[in-house]
């Protein structure tokens, strides 16, 4: 495949002295054309400020960038003439409509106005944003706002198409329009990087997974490599009743979700058992539910992240 | 599922011809962007600001009753002046600040744009934005102080060199200055050239330290091209004037411009 973009050990500091954040910590990560590549982590793991070194608003303190072969770093200009980037924040566009928003931005990517009218009306019909497309933007919910933005990046996309969390604030049945836009940018040939906290989602959709935690890439690959060492193991999700204590099964490791949520790993061979046990606890009124599952990538993410935590603490 | 093609991006190496061609049109786009976000508040602004010039000739008017000649050409002349270079200095820099806050200058700055474009636009626009003032402010002050004001051609390249100037500077000072402290400069700024710059004064009113001072800001320059521009009979620019807001608004421009390309 082709590879588009090119990170080698990236590090970003903010502040100097005692109170500096190390943001990224020699990050590593590759897409290449027709591939979606998911960004996980959580809260300050450092995903957009990766992304802003990619489109050149932050300079790295050291490390490459390649885009297509460009030194992103040095030319932050044709960086960006080569990706397109919707940002985490929303993009103010009051004074203009979706569709008007839509329109002059593809544009202004150097798009044809033939081109672009016909690949607005594509993205607008795709997303379901038709009842919006000529509202005033200060009258839009922010989901269509965030959709809007989607559109604005995907109207021209770039060799290389940022997205950073564009389900947020997206009502469920439009989320899976986008995340099948999201796919089909890739069909059609860009490299998507997709930064999300969405996992049990983008799960379907992205090619490769890189999960970032406090600067570093902890744990990168397919969807499939990364719950492997989970195969043959399903998770047993337990609502738990406040003051409440179950009696779990002798030797099982329990992971405390919070909110009232614990799971444990079940080898596949015991699920009768398992499910047996947790019949028992709720009609004992320890536990308030409980759900048996095939190992969620959103499982391996929670442990990966919930153990550095620990190593941290 | 049926897909409109894409339209193919733009690549690194095209001739100069074709780049020059995109960005005229680009920034063509760039202001129609500014212009349609600003829509509802164009009007207003436009509107305050003509108010602005002519309120501040019928307000130099109840200041002096009837000045002779020489002090109603300063008067007259000062008035579009003032209104001129606010815009620059304080509306400029408001509106940046703004952007600044709401996360459009961040957006802006990931659009496969050349810098420099969002400066031409900005600068364009806010030139659009000050010209309806100072054509009215100028037919203001020569109706109430009756003078024979006789503009030259020049005065428009002029009155654009001063626009572009203080514009710049208002822009170079929004997005170097945190937003609270650029905010407070400009009103300051409003004040010093309101009433402590020799633009609807001779320069001799002041106190030697303050000619000095004016001697080198670029706001003294502004007044005297466009007093220039509007009465040749009666004042001419020296030399050194044109060459102090030459180098002002090379200075502003350029660090409009690299405040642009900063990377955090
Ligand atoms: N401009 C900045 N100045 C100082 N600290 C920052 C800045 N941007 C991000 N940070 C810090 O860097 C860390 C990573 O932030 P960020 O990349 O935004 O995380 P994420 O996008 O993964 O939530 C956080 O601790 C955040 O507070
Ligand atoms: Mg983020």
């Amino acid at each position: 495949m082709d590879e588009v973009l090119r990170v080698r050990d990236l590090h970003k500091r903010f502040g100097r002295g005692p109170s500096a954040v190390q943001a990224n910590a020699g990050v590593d990560l590759d897409v290449d054309a027709g591939q979606v590549v998911g960004l996980l982590g959580h809260n300050g793991a450092g995903k957009s400020t990766l992304v802003n070194q990619v489109v050149g608003l932050l300079r790295p303190d050291s490390g490459t960038i390649t885009l297509a072969g460009v030194d992103a770093v040095a030319d932050p200009d044709a960086a960006r003439r080569l990706a397109s980037v919707q940002a985490q924040a929303n993009v103010p566009i009051t004074g203009l409509t979706p569709r008007r928003a839509v329109e002059l931005v593809g544009r202004i990517r150097g798009g044809r106005t033939a081109d672009v009218r016909a690949r607005t009306e594509h993205l607008i019909a795709a997303l379901d944003l038709g009842p919006w497309a000529n509202t005033p933007a200060e009258k839009v919910s922010g989901g269509i706002a965030r959709l809007t933005a989607f559109a604005m990046t995907a109207v021209v996309p770039g060799r290389l198409v940022v997205l950073d969390e564009p389900t947020n604030d997206v009502d469920p049945v439009r989320r899976r329009l986008l995340w099948s836009q999201i796919r089909a940018l890739a069909d059609d040939g860009a490299a998507v990087l997709l930064v999300t906290h969405n996992v049990r989602e983008a799960e379907r959709v992205v090619d490769h997974l890189a999960v970032l935690d406090q600067g570093t890439v902890l744990a990168a690959g397919t969807p499939a490599e990364l719950t492997a060492a989970r195969s043959g193991h399903l998770s047993l999700e337990v609502d738990l009743i406040p003051g409440r204590q179950p009696h779990w099964p002798e030797g099982s490791t329990v992971v405390d979700r919070g909110h009232l949520r614990a799971t444990t790993t079940v080898p596949a061979a015991q699920a009768a058992a398992a499910v047996q046990w947790a019949g028992d606890e709720q009609s004992a009124g320890r536990i308030e539910r409980y759900a048996l599952a095939p190992t969620s990538l959103e499982d391996v993410y929670v442990d990966l992240v919930a153990t550095t935590e620990e190593h941290a603490a | 599922m049926s897909t409109a093609t894409l339209a193919p991006v733009a690549t690194a190496q095209r001739p100069l011809a074709v780049r020059l061609a995109d960005s005229w049109a680009q920034t063509g786009l760039l202001i129609q962007w500014q212009l349609r976000r600003s829509a509802q508040s164009l009007p207003l602004l436009v509107l305050v600001q003509i108010l602005l010039s002519v309120a501040t000739i019928a307000g130099y008017g109840l200041l002096v009753g009837h000045p002779d000649h020489l002090a109603g050409l300063y008067l007259a002349t000062g008035a579009p002046t003032v209104a001129l270079i606010t815009v620059g200095l304080v509306m400029t820099p408001q509106a940046v600040s703004q952007s600044r806050t709401e996360g459009s200058l961040d957006w802006l700055r990931t659009l496969p744009v050349p810098r420099g474009l969002f400066l031409v636009a900005d600068l364009t626009v806010w030139t659009l934005i000050a010209l309806p003032g100072l054509v009215l402010g100028i037919i203001a002050g020569a109706i109430r102080f009756d003078a024979d004001l006789a503009p030259t051609w020049w005065l428009v390249p002029a009155a654009l060199i001063v626009s572009l100037t203080s514009a710049a500077v208002g822009y170079a000072m929004a997005s170097m200055l945190a937003p609270t402290v650029a905010q407070l400069m400009s009103q300051v700024l409003v004040f010093v050239v309101l009433l402590f710059t020799p633009i609807s004064f001779p320069a001799d009113r002041m106190p030697d330290w303050a000619q000095n001072l004016h001697a080198w800001l670029p706001l003294e320059p502004m007044a005297q091209v466009i007093r220039a521009g509007l009465a040749p009979h009666d004042f001419t620019v020296p030399g050194r004037s044109w060459i102090v807001l030459g180098v002002w608004c090379l200075a502003a421009v350029v660090g409009a411009g690299s405040a642009l390309r900063k990377r955090g």
